[in-house]
């Protein structure tokens, strides 16, 4: 059986339960729905929002470096902690946080391997207290744009042999639909995909339970199924670059490629610019 | 001064904290589906289909005043808040007085401002659902 390849970047529910008071760790709530945290937490883990914090309020962009220095010093989060992202939807959001995070060049984060609802099913207790950590002089040193792939990016991969992975559902790919089946259709003026970028949509990477498949089913997935292989220079891509980001996190960290990139402009920026090559 | 209308200035005078500290209230308030619609929620009906979040809602003229009954998983607290704002704002009221509600109540509750616009259009669904649900029993009792 195949190990993960960087398998020190997933811990476990009891992981966290024994490091809850460990003043070294810093555990990051990141949920798709803004009031999970007010509703019951783990205890000492702070609530970071995809949205309203990490996102810039005005341009279509996330935070500026000045604003994610004041984030984590307020937080109490500081340059050597290790932080520890969970929550809701199979991690989607936990992983979303931590790849901001790293662009950022944040050095440690974790992802605890089941999130919210793993924490929920085997019964370990949550709280309402909100935690208040002494404040921290957190500096970002260098931003690692590397892991982010703009419009530009994605023209010069089209057409060269370096793969496209399409993460949404089946029907947004065929661009039978523009957004998940159930959710509002908005967003997005034409529907397809990018040319050359192959389906695979995220939770295929995921266990009912939430927890990430085997590295033995995740090879035969993207590697035997897909036809990645080392060396590739990988882009993700969804409607947001929410859910492609818990892809980046199983290509990069589980998988263990070199060159992955998530595509966060994805499909609401792709099939609304103007004469941007699409397929059906 | 209608009930939604105190709530609104109730919201619209709240900061970040207390938006999401009264949203929790309502979601935690919302009150059980009755027994009698559980199976027909378990064979999926009465869904509100544009929302994400598994919503389901009946609409009744109870002596030509509105009884909503909704139900939202626990998992969807900002859904259910919202839908906690509708059933205390307009059970027990008359059908005109839904009408009369803002037509974009997401806007004038300042959610969508305080929360972010991209978790509104599920919000804006429900109530629309329940707004023309109200209408149409109105529409029926006459």
């Amino acid at each position: 059986m195949a190990e993960y390849v960087h398998p020190e970047v997933l811990v476990s529910a009891q992981w966290v339960a024994d490091h809850i008071n460990d003043p070294n760790i810093r555990i990051v709530e990141s949920d798709e729905d803004i009031l999970l945290y007010e509703v019951g937490h783990i205890e000492n883990a702070l609530k970071v929002d995809w949205q309203t914090d990490l996102q810039d309020q005005l341009v279509r962009d996330y935070i500026d470096k000045e604003k994610f220095e004041q984030l984590l010093s307020d937080k109490g989060i500081s340059n050597d902690s290790t932080v520890v992202f969970y929550g809701d939807k199979s991690n989607w959001w936990a992983c979303y946080a931590l790849w901001v995070f790293k662009l950022f060049g944040h050095e440690n984060c974790l992802i605890m391997n089941g999130g919210r609802q793993k924490w929920i099913e085997e019964q370990r207790p949550l709280t309402k207290d909100v935690p208040d950590f002494p404040k921290t002089d957190y500096k970002v040193s260098g931003t690692n744009e590397a892991i982010r792939a703009f419009r530009d990016d994605v023209v010069a991969h089209i057409g060269s042999d370096n793969p496209l992975i399409d993460v949404r559902s089946p029907k947004e790919y065929s661009g039978e639909l523009l957004h998940m089946e159930a959710y509002p259709q908005e967003g997005a003026l034409r529907g397809g995909h990018i040319p050359g970028a192959d389906n695979v949509p995220w939770a295929t990477a995921a266990n009912e339970d939430g927890t990430f498949k085997s590295a033995d089913e995740l090879r035969s997935i993207y590697m035997e199924g897909k036809g990645l292989k080392e060396g590739d220079d990988i882009i993700a891509y969804c409607r947001i670059g929410e859910r492609s980001s818990h892809t980046w996190f199983v290509l990069t960290y589980l998988l263990g490629f070199d060159d992955v990139k998530n595509y966060d402009g994805s499909w609401t920026e792709w099939g609304n610019l103007v004469r941007a090559p699409i397929e059906k | 001064m209608t009930k939604i209308e105190e709530i609104i200035e109730a919201f619209q005078a709240a900061d970040y904290q207390e938006t999401l500290a009264m949203l929790l209230d309502y979601s935690e308030n919302l009150p059980k589906l009755p027994e009698k619609y559980i199976e027909a929620r378990d064979a999926g009906l009465n869904r509100v289909p544009e929302c994400e979040t598994p919503v389901f809602v009946w609409i009744d003229l109870n002596d030509g005043l509105v009884q909503i009954h909704a139900d939202v998983p626990e998992e969807s607290p900002t859904v259910r808040g919202f839908v906690g704002i509708l059933v205390d704002s307009f059970n027990g009221t008359t059908p005109e007085e839904v009408q009369s509600a803002p037509q974009n109540l997401v806007h004038s509750l300042g959610l969508d401002q305080k929360l972010g616009t991209r978790r509104m259009f599920g919000l804006s669904a429900v109530y629309n659902r329940i707004k023309s649900g109200v209408k149409e029993a109105g529409g029926r009792q006459q």
